[in-house]
């Protein structure tokens, strides 16, 4: 599915991935944690085609393809979805108006027919309800004025309605109360199937209860150091990153 | 030159039949105004050319140039609703609609004049005789135009359209409104400046509202006139205790464009709220200037415009608030936020506050910017093409203060204007 090789980035001249490697099998659940500053945020941009993020050295395949050449809206077109950190406001914008764009844009690309408004609102109403999301947000403006969960389960919601490939959820549990997190994972775990895999960055244990991966690999310094089964996040809860970036040193 | 295009207008007023007290405003005037020149503050950011290299000829009344079936398309109200139909300015009985209403009084400018209409005698009174050259034109050539008074709160909306097509060229038209809106009777009235034909053209309008106490006045604007046609629009406001204004004029077309506002309060607790958006791409040139006076207490304003620049498009925003001495607990606010899509776009803008009271909230401020390349990357990593995402961040900047019309069926044609105009913008980006 994606096949990362020695993976260097850099934003305004400041090296952040310095040779990170990854390998995710079609159907799998990778969780990639790590302490603040290791790259986490930086992979993520990258796979999503974030322009200011420059690759100075290394590979990225999906699906047998040079990611890297692909623009960020061919990398969706592919099937990749990133849930963002911090989703973005788009004043003016309506939320059903954008979703029904995005879906019907990724259609296109792939030559299947566009749906119109009348089954869009009934497919995102479906959508909607197992989220147990307001349907006041469709009506509203992309994430105008959303609270910090309204957002997180507006980017779930887009994922369920994508169906993406690969997902990539950037630290799609912070700041959300236990609800919210029980829900969102809920729509996480509805897309998981043997077709698809999903990147699951994260600060904390807890979410991983939820979403239970099948790797988890520790990034420090820009660079993988260590990687687990799911036993490994419970050692992290325990000891912390300090006993890794250690060992990582000597 | 200056001379010239002086006593060019000069004898275009004097050529006028006078027929009226109000045209000797106008043609006084005339004899004492210079012609707007950058050295004057309200015209120090303003293209002059495209209005004083013409001499244009005054409009007249051409009949059987439209025909009703005409109209249709081009009106957003039901079709059984009051239509006013001025074309070159001249009040077109046969190409309105104009079914009898209770509350409201429609008439054509020149016979409230000339029959001494009720109310008939504030014309003029708020464009006072300070005018500048083209209202002097407009002043001087008096009669074209209609006339609304509302005595009641009326449910349907009122049109009027303005259509600028002439079997002649270059031609100038001058239309005035003059607009009541009585005590505690309440009006929502559209005005559509339509595109029709290609001509070069001047659209050189003047309007009057008056609210009275407790009075409604919804008042949205859309200019898409031809992009060959000079477009100034004067708009006075007068405010009585308790009334309520909420403007706003959606400034697309047109290849010179300026719109004067004058909002006046003469009673405690009014409020007001102007909205303004203007796009200006390829060669045009679009202009707001304001002119709020708060000069009684306890009255409050907001005054929001947006513009989006493109091509080599020019935006001028001139907004100035004067608070006096007596107006306390005014609370007003002007914002103006530009959005630039290329290195050639210009805008101008100069939002003032002169405030001689001490206990006001007055706030103003104004943004430039270009496309957020946030929203940017938000949309496309979802999947939808970059010029498309350029549209829709664009439509959404736009859409928020476009939705102030209040009326979706105007709404929706300013947003597919704009979407027809910026699209192939949005691509080259």
């Amino acid at each position: 599915m994606l096949s990362i090789k020695d993976l260097h980035a850099s934003i305004n001249g400041k090296e952040i991935l310095k040779g990170l490697s990854l390998d995710m099998g079609a159907g799998e659940v990778h969780a990639i944690m790590g302490p603040n500053g290791s790259g986490k945020s930086t992979l993520s941009k990258v796979l999503a085609g974030r322009e200011e993020y420059e690759v100075t050295s290394g590979t990225v395949t999906y699906q047998g393809e040079n990611l890297l050449e692909m623009s960020p809206e061919e990398r969706a077109h592919q099937g990749i979805f990133m849930a963002f950190q911090y989703p973005v406001e788009l004043p003016g914008v309506n939320n059903t108006y954008f979703m029904q764009a995005s879906l019907n844009a990724i259609r296109k690309a792939r030559g299947e027919p566009e749906l119109n408004s009348l089954n869009f609102i009934k497919l995102v109403r479906t959508k909607l309800k197992a989220l147990e999301m307001d349907e006041s947000l469709l009506k509203r403006s992309v994430n105008t004025g959303f609270s910090g969960g309204e957002m997180k389960r507006n980017e779930i919601l887009q994922m369920t309605l994508l169906e993406p490939t690969l997902s990539i959820l950037d630290e799609t549990d912070s700041g959300l109360d236990i609800d919210a997190l029980r829900m969102v994972s809920m729509g996480v775990n509805s897309l998981r199937s043997p077709e698809r895999s999903m990147l699951v960055i994260t600060h904390y244990q807890r979410l991983l209860d939820y979403i239970q991966p099948d790797y988890v690999h520790v990034l420090s310094g820009g660079r993988i150091i260590r990687s687990g089964d799911k036993s490994l996040a419970l050692e992290l809860e325990e000891k912390g990153y300090g006993w890794l970036q250690e060992e990582a040193a000597a | 030159m200056s001379a010239a295009l002086l006593n060019y207008y000069q004898a275009l007023a004097a050529a006028a039949p006078a027929e009226h007290a109000y045209q000797a405003v106008g043609r006084e005037r005339l004899s004492l105004v210079d012609l707007p020149n950058r050295k004057q503050e309200g015209w120090r950011y303003t293209p002059l050319a495209p209005i004083l290299d013409h001499q244009f000829s005054a409009a007249s009344r051409e009949e059987g140039l439209l025909e009703p079936e005409d109209i249709v398309p081009l009106r957003v109200t039901p079709a059984d609703h009051v239509c006013v139909v001025l074309l070159n300015g001249f009040f077109m009985p046969e190409l309105s609609t104009l079914p009898a209403q209770v509350g409201l009084e429609v008439l054509d400018l020149e016979q409230a004049i000339q029959n001494s209409a009720a109310g008939i005698e504030r014309l003029g009174s708020l464009s006072g005789d300070c005018l500048h050259l083209f209202g002097a034109v407009n002043a001087a050539l008096t009669g074209a135009g209609a006339y609304l008074r509302v005595t009641d709160k009326l449910s349907q909306p009122v049109e009027v359209l303005h259509i600028n097509y002439s079997f002649d060229s270059d031609v100038i038209s001058s239309p005035r409104l003059l607009v009541q809106v009585e005590a505690n009777a309440s009006l929502t009235l559209l005005e559509q400046h339509v595109k029709f034909a290609d001509s070069l053209n001047m659209h050189n309008g003047l309007t009057e509202i008056f609210l009275g106490e407790g009075a409604e006045l919804l008042h949205p604007r859309l200019q898409n006139d031809s992009l060959r046609t000079r477009h100034l629009s004067s708009l006075y406001t007068q405010q009585a205790a308790g009334s309520l204004y909420k403007g706003t004029t959606l400034a697309l077309g047109s290849a010179w464009s300026r719109t004067e506002f004058h909002l006046d309060f003469v009673g405690g607790h009014a409020h007001c709220e102007l909205n303004g958006f203007y796009l200006a791409g390829e060669q045009q040139m679009q202009s707001m200037h304001l002119d709020v006076l708060h000069s009684v207490p306890d009255c409050s304003s907001r005054e929001t415009f947006k513009g989006i620049l493109y091509g080599q498009g020019k935006g001028v925003f001139d907004g100035n608030i004067l608070v006096k001495k007596d107006a306390q607990k005014t609370d007003a606010r002007l914002s103006n936020d530009n959005l630039l899509l290329s290195r050639d776009a210009e805008i101008d803008t100069k939002p003032r506050l002169e405030i001689y009271a001490d206990d006001v909230q007055c706030s103003h401020g104004t943004t430039v910017g270009q496309i957020d390349p946030e929203m940017l990357f938000y949309l496309r990593a979802r999947g939808i093409p970059k010029a498309e995402a350029t549209g829709m961040i664009c439509q959404g900047f736009a859409a928020e203060l476009i939705a102030h019309c209040e009326y979706p069926a105007l709404e929706t044609k300013a947003l597919a204007i704009l979407q027809e105009r910026l699209t192939p913008v949005a691509a080259d980006l």
